[in-house]
């Protein structure tokens, strides 16, 4: 939106992230010398592929003041899925055809729920959360599986385009794609109306149902897509894959500006908190911190990227008396 | 039908439901009216009661605890730790460490959300994270076993406070029953706890009825922190061997339990009683799926998800439809003119 | 005449550099009704916070029973004795009333004691002279009721000072009086009642003195008696104004546009039937609860009929969803902006664009952002929307300015058949005229309007027709040659039934 009180407000909040990720990647380089190369910064890219390509669905779904929590269970159904079909000698090529369509089923029993029975999402993709989760595990029990063809496994791994895997390829365009679409389009004015006030859009004859509902199944078919590039970064998959990942995913959107409560937000801040998260993990992963303390520091983040602007805003009312008449 | 009430319904179709899931596995599984079955579901149920209590209150004032499992872990690992260390300590006094344990841990979520204002969604999902993360690095990957516990603590599953004819009632079982008795009688006849329903009714009434809102909310966290220390100290009790994931995934039961009990997801009203009845249900369906050998027991969770989904949607569907029905009894009442119809 | 139970003494409060109140002194005497009035902006609602703890003075004290106190809290103001009831009342719809009642009250003991509840609300229900079901829960009152429960509230804590903030904005004439009546119990019982009102009638009916508000200062307090309508009306805006006069005869009307029969929501309201033509305005008058507004919901496709046929300019049509009545020309401007009109926090284009966006799309669906921005700014003009630019966020503006970026919205669809909801809700006497001057513009350019009102005179300075509703049923059509309040209001309550009355035929 191009009102100046609220790109002064994002100006600042981005401007923040800038300098964060800033300090990180220059406190990072200094202790780790290799830490600025390309080929490290394509391999942090690498490790957190999947949670990055749904940050860019979840941003849609938080600006239309929505939560998707059974992220990361699509993933691991995904990713399940798959490797239970390549052991059924299903072609990958078919396979792969199969688990995005089940992304989309996935997003489709949400999207039922939420926009036309009207459930909270909160409370239906907690549910799903769950219940995604148990199918993935019925069809896996406690086995993991693996030999899967060459040419998947190396999908996030080989080189594609110059220097980049075909994962970080696919992460760029569906970027500049969702930057578009949100920012440029009637369909992301729609996506930001409604997350403002979803009854004003419905008066104004948008079709908050089905703007709901496209958001959901797409969020679900992203979802499938990374669970598919997690098992190949893997080679193999359990009944618990990408399990929790919902929670970083959460933290890189929230951490990017967006509001929680919906109608607020940029693709180019997400970015920002992406890139800082990466190098956060990454740095810490250098420096031999444990994933425990890794997954705590981004919970901390979390929690900061809200109370940090609410603290600021109750300083701003304390240094100017009265607040808004 | 002057007092008919929606929330009688629910609690009323509840019921029949939790007859109905027993009567099927009694007819599938084969002596599954034994004592010994019983036993099995009442102290799974006496560890995520609790639990669940403390789930209903933060999410009657129109909140979400998703720390209590980690809560849980913390409890029954520390407490189990520190017995280990001082085996000679009062067990009151260790039942109320567990508590205030818990308490301290749900204050951290009640300060976040009540004075920082950030949704308790988000404060929660970041101390999910939190907690777990100190219990792992607080116990570098050891374990607590039940050779370094107390004996009283040791046996405390095993022991029988009384008996009704063959059935016995556990100790522990009557723990989590009496905190559910405690927390039914507050929620209805204190005036404090009244506040609970106000402030998730109407946020904005609280405000201009001169109700704290922050202090209950904070309360309400400070509480459920309390009672997931509670089911630490059963958690700890029942099993003896913890590990740092201990209560792995119990948010997710209790929440459960809370909607299927007919809590308000939008806050202003639930009943404990409610919670009782679905914590059942929910360990019910959990513990006899293990023992039905047509689906397998990986089907627990789907089978879990589709519960709570059916749950909601059926409130959804009953107050709608309820809704509909009073309107329509209104408009019978009223006469129609002669001459309505009259047009230019 | 007694000590005065609440002073005001030079009370000025500033937000960053608009001074919102300067120089403020009143007093509210013990059994008075005291009406305080301006225009929005006068300083009103911040006078109101001030009494209420909501706001600290910048300078200025207030004394009670002569005392000087300080009030930081609505707890504090009600220590004192004051308490306020709003437009939109407060109750918590999961409890029963007589929680309700006494939800803040301290000296009911920590133990709930049901039957002595039930006991006191009853008493104070009765007090109020109206019945209601103590036992009911809250959330099948009507508007009306919830006043009453939030009056008993207040009662319950032994107020000396009752602030109704417009407390009859939403209500229909027949609660109106209800209220009225509650009020002047109050007096007779010796608390002092502040009534703050945009509906002057009502002013004159109850208040014994009147102060007048206006940029924040204080203009006069007289007593009523010493006031006229049109010295009030000066008092309040600076100048004069014409009260709207009542039209005694219909606008000529073009051919038939709009023709409605039978048409029913199940449950909601039945047998619907009216013509409506090009370039004539058809106000819906009846109580609140009336279903005037599901009428116009169901022509717009919120809420769909479940019977009746919908004829528009010759074709039947079902209209099922707020798109299809869009495509055929129906425009709905809600009542209603801050929940469903107007997105506050996005600036005023995209508003103004948000239902013609289409038209504003180019190849791959993007926005045209310099067509979407010309079309805004022709209307901040056209309109005289008071905004610098149309990039600054609608929340900012004021009452009336927002309602005129709510018609620009509207217009820009080009619709055919325009439904207005309580169109000057809200608005004060200025902009009020400027919109009623808006929608006899359209008549003339052969719009047809339907408009929904609460306020009668509004309807009878507007309409060439009026429909009337009661509980779902329509009542009849009159011609405004035959149409009075006395008899709209005595149809609308039921008390007078439709055959004596002269119907538009």
């Amino acid at each position: 939106m191009a009102s100046p009180s609220i790109l002064s407000r994002l100006g600042t909040w981005e401007g923040l992230l800038l300098v964060i990720l800033v300090v990180t990647v220059s406190v990072n380089s200094a202790i780790v010398p290799q830490f600025l190369t390309l080929q490290n910064q394509i391999n942090l890219f690498q490790l957190s592929i999947e949670k990055i390509i749904v940050a860019l669905a979840m941003t849609f779904i938080i600006i239309n003041a929505e939560i998707d929590l059974s992220v990361a269970s699509v993933m691991g159904l995904s990713a399940c899925a798959f490797a239970i079909m390549v052991q059924s000698s299903v072609p990958a090529g078919l396979a792969i055809v199969l688990c995005l369509m089940l992304g989309a089923l996935a997003g489709g029993i949400n999207a039922f729920f939420i926009a036309y029975i009207g459930i909270p999402s909160l409370v239906v993709t907690l549910a799903m959360l769950i219940g995604f989760r148990g199918f993935a595990r019925v069809l896996l029990e406690d086995q993991g599986i693996g030999g899967f063809p060459a040419w998947f496994n190396s999908l996030g791994r080989d080189a594609f385009i110059g220097p980049f895997p075909l994962s970080l390829v696919t992460f760029a365009i569906l970027f500049v794609l969702c930057a578009v679409i949100l920012h440029c389009t009637g369909f992301g004015r729609q996506v930001f109306v409604i997350g403002n006030n979803a009854e004003v859009a419905r008066y104004s004859g948008v079709n908050v149902k089905r703007v709901k509902a496209i958001l959901f199944i797409a969020c679900g078919v992203i979802s499938a897509l990374a669970g598919l590039f997690y098992a190949a970064r893997l080679a193999s998959v359990r009944g618990d894959a990408a399990s929790g990942f919902e929670l970083d995913i959460i933290t890189m959107v929230l951490l990017g500006g967006v509001s929680v409560f919906g109608g607020r937000g940029t693709i180019i801040g997400v970015l920002f908190s992406i890139l800082i998260v990466l190098n956060l993990r990454n740095g810490m992963a250098l420096m031999n911190i444990t994933g425990h303390i890794q997954t705590a520091v981004i919970g901390i983040l979390l929690i900061m990227s809200v109370l940090g602007p609410n603290l600021a805003e109750r300083f701003r009312d304390l240094r100017k008396p009265g607040g808004a008449a | 039908m002057k007092n008919f009430h929606p929330q009688t319904l629910r609690l009323t179709a509840l019921a029949l439901v939790l007859l109905g899931t027993v009567l099927f596995f009694a007819s599938q599984i084969d002596g599954y009216f034994t004592p010994r079955m019983l036993n099995r579901i009442a102290t799974s149920v006496a560890v995520i009661l609790p639990i669940a209590i403390g789930q209903a209150m933060v999410v009657m004032t129109r909140n979400i605890d998703l720390s209590v499992g980690s809560v849980v872990g913390i409890s029954a690992y520390i407490i189990g730790d520190f017995l280990g260390t001082y085996p000679d300590v009062h067990p009151v006094m260790v039942l109320m460490m567990a508590m205030a344990l818990g308490a301290f841990c749900g204050s951290i979520n009640g300060l976040l959300v009540s004075y920082g204002r950030v949704p308790s969604i988000i404060v929660t999902l970041g101390t999910l994270a939190l907690f777990r993360t100190f219990l792992v690095e607080y116990s570098s990957a050891r374990t607590i076993t039940t050779s370094s516990l107390p004996k009283w603590l040791v046996d405390l599953p095993q022991q029988t406070l009384f008996s009704i004819g063959p059935i016995d009632f556990r100790t522990i079982v009557v723990m989590a029953l009496a905190a559910a008795v405690i927390f039914w009688l507050a929620l209805s006849r204190l005036r404090v706890a009244r506040k609970l329903y106000a402030v998730g009714s109407n946020p904005d009434a609280a405000v201009i009825a001169g109700i704290n809102s922050a202090r209950v909310v904070f309360t309400s966290f400070v509480l459920s922190g309390a009672l997931a220390g509670l089911a630490g100290f059963i958690f700890l009790a029942k099993f003896g061997n913890i590990t740092v994931v201990a209560g792995l995934g119990f948010e997710l039961k209790s929440v459960a339990a809370v909607v299927v009990g007919g809590v308000n997801i939008f806050g202003g009203s639930g009943s404990i009683f409610g919670v009782l009845l679905g914590t059942v249900l929910v360990d019910t369906i959990d513990n006899s799926l293990t023992r039905w050998a047509v689906v397998s027991e990986f089907w627990r969770d789907a089978l879990l998800g589709m519960l709570i989904m059916t749950a909601v949607a059926a409130d959804t569907w009953m107050s709608r439809s309820f809704g509909r029905m009073k309107s329509k009894a209104a408009l019978e009442n009223v006469k129609a003119p002669a001459a309505a119809g009259a047009k230019s | 005449m007694s000590e005065p139970v609440l002073e005001l003494r030079n009370i000025s409060k500033s937000f960053a550099m608009t001074a919102a109140l300067s120089d403020v002194s009143f007093t509210v005497m013990p059994g008075e009704v005291h009406a305080i009035v301006g225009e929005n902006g006068a300083g009103k609602s911040t006078l109101i916070k001030i009494m209420t703890g909501v706001y600290q003075p910048d300078q200025g004290a207030i004394f009670a029973d002569g005392k000087a106190v300080t009030v930081r809290s609505t707890q504090e103001a009600q220590s004192i004795g004051v308490a306020a009831i709003f437009q939109e009342p407060m109750v918590f719809p999961d409890l029963d009333v007589a929680e309700n009642i006494f939800i803040s009250h301290q000296g009911m003991g920590a133990v709930m004691n049901w039957r002595e509840l039930y006991k006191r609300s009853d008493e104070l229900i009765a007090r109020l002279g109206v019945s209601l079901d103590v036992r009911r829960a809250a959330s099948g009152l009507t508007l009306a009721e919830q006043q009453t429960v939030e009056i008993a509230r207040a009662l319950s804590l032994n107020v000396k000072v009752l602030i109704m903030d417009e407390p009859t904005a939403s209500l229909s004439a027949h609660e109106v009086e209800r209220l009225l009546t509650v009020a002047r119990a109050l007096k007779a019982s010796g608390v002092a009642v502040l009534y703050i009102s945009h509906r002057l009638d009502e002013i004159f009916q109850i208040a014994d003195r009147v102060t007048v508000l206006r940029d924040g200062k204080h203009i006069s307090t007289r007593p009523i008696a010493e006031v006229t309508h049109d010295g009030m009306v000066r008092d309040m805006v600076g100048r004069n104004i014409d009260a709207f006069a009542m039209k005694t005869k219909p606008n000529p009307l073009g051919e038939r546009l709009l023709s409605v029969e039978r048409l029913s929501r199940a449950g909601v309201f039945r047998d619907v039937s009216f013509d409506l033509h090009k370039g004539e305005i058809l106000c819906f008058a009846g109580l609140v609860g009336s279903r005037r507004t599901d009428v116009g919901l169901a022509l717009f496709g919120i809420d769909p009929a479940s019977a009746g046929r919908i004829t528009l300019d010759g074709k039947e049509v079902a209209i099922t969803s707020p798109q299809q009545a869009m495509a055929l020309g129906i425009a709905y401007v809600s009542e209603d902006r801050r929940k469903l009109g107007l997105a506050m926090t996005m600036p005023i284009f995209a508003n103004a664009s948000l239902p013609s966006l289409k038209k504003f799309l180019r190849r791959f669906g993007l926005i045209d952002r310099k067509a979407e921005n010309d079309m805004a700014e022709r209307y901040r003009k056209q309109l005289s929307i008071k905004s610098p630019d149309v990039v600054t966020e609608v929340g900012k503006l004021s009452g009336g300015n927002q309602q005129k970026v709510m018609l620009a919205k509207w217009l820009e669809t080009k619709p055919r058949l325009l439904i207005f909801d309580e169109p000057t809700r809200g608005v004060d006497v200025g902009a009020k005229a400027e919109v009623h001057n808006i929608i006899r513009d359209l008549a003339k350019q052969g719009v047809a309007i339907i408009v929904i009102s609460s306020d009668l005179p509004e309807a009878l300075a507007l309409a060439d027709r009026i429909l009337v509703m009661r509980e779902g049923r329509q009542m009849g059509v009159f011609n405004i040659q035959d149409s009075t309040q006395e008899n709209i209001i005595a149809v609308a309550t039921g008390q007078s039934s439709v055959e004596h009355m002269a119907l538009a035929s």
